[in-house]
């Protein structure tokens, strides 16, 4: 069953993806998250895959989809959490997913978030994001 | 679904049915001792070709064979197999990017990347027969 683990934390929006879900429910969650950026008026998303151990293309299709989506309403994600399994699976398949930024877990993206606020006061544009971005070692998928 | 000790049969008709084997897939692939990231490519080769039976001929089977016996080497091998309008344009689809159902063009091209030994046996209105491996 579909459950939308969606919390507000500050600036931040926080997505627990949760591992299983099939088709209508991928669509349902990234309408909540839309909808829950426009509520809150969220600057960044950070998307937790921490659950997720099977990632096929229509779920690599739904991460670079809402990141774009995102991206027009002025917000940014970041995904976390991917496990190495998945990371190896996805690459090797062909997803690269460019233009999306990525943390190894979620203590690292709460870092990254709290570097990036406290060096802009809030999220700036495409500068402020290359500036607040971690080093090459600590991404995980980030082109 | 039906099973023997060494065969699981899924019917597919919906996106449920392709979460349910490849669930279901990637458990047997642990229980046999796969890694990880090798159970995961199997389960992620059982959803792409499930996907594809769905998005194209509306109906399908895929059968999940596995020896695990003793004396011989192991392994899995998935079968799925369709009667729907088979792939048109198979070198196009095999060097991957191209789709007619709005996906990523990644499910066949990407599958056989995946797998140890790839097998497509299709022709126009004859259906579609993927035999992909993997080795333990």
């Amino acid at each position: 069953m579909y459950f939308s683990g969606i919390q507000k934390l500050d600036n931040l929006l926080l997505v627990s993806v949760p591992r299983d879900l099939v088709d209508d429910e991928v669509i349902q969650l990234r309408r909540d998250v839309l909808q829950a950026i426009r509520q809150f008026k969220s600057q960044i998303v950070l998307l937790d895959f921490s659950q997720v151990d099977i990632c096929d293309s229509f779920f690599g299709r739904f991460i670079y989809g809402t990141s774009q989506m995102t991206k027009l309403m002025g917000a940014k994600v970041i995904i976390s959490g991917l496990q190495d399994a998945v990371i190896e699976t996805m690459v090797e398949l062909g997803m690269t997913l460019p233009d999306v930024d990525a943390v190894l877990d979620l203590d690292d993206a709460l870092e990254l978030t709290s570097r990036m606020f406290k060096r802009n006061g809030k999220l700036g544009g495409a500068d402020a994001d290359n500036e607040a971005m971690p080093d090459d070692d600590d991404k995980v998928l980030a082109k | 679904m039906s099973s023997s000790p060494n065969t699981l049969f899924f019917r597919i008709e919906t996106v449920h049915d392709v979460s349910s084997a490849r669930r279901k897939g990637l458990m047997l692939a642990m229980d046999m001792g796969f890694q990880t990231a090798d159970a995961t490519k199997i389960a992620v080769v059982i959803s792409e070709l499930g996907r594809n039976i769905v998005s194209y001929a509306g109906k399908g089977t895929i059968t999940v064979l596995s020896q695990a016996g003793d004396n011989s080497r192991k392994y899995i091998k998935i079968i799925a197999d369709d009667r729907g309008p088979g792939i048109k344009n198979l070198n196009q689809v095999l060097d991957g990017g191209y789709t007619t159902s709005g996906g990523m063009g990644l499910g066949v091209s990407g599958s056989r990347k995946l797998m140890d030994e790839f097998n497509i046996r299709t022709g126009e209105g004859e259906g579609t027969t993927i035999t992909a491996l993997k080795w333990l």
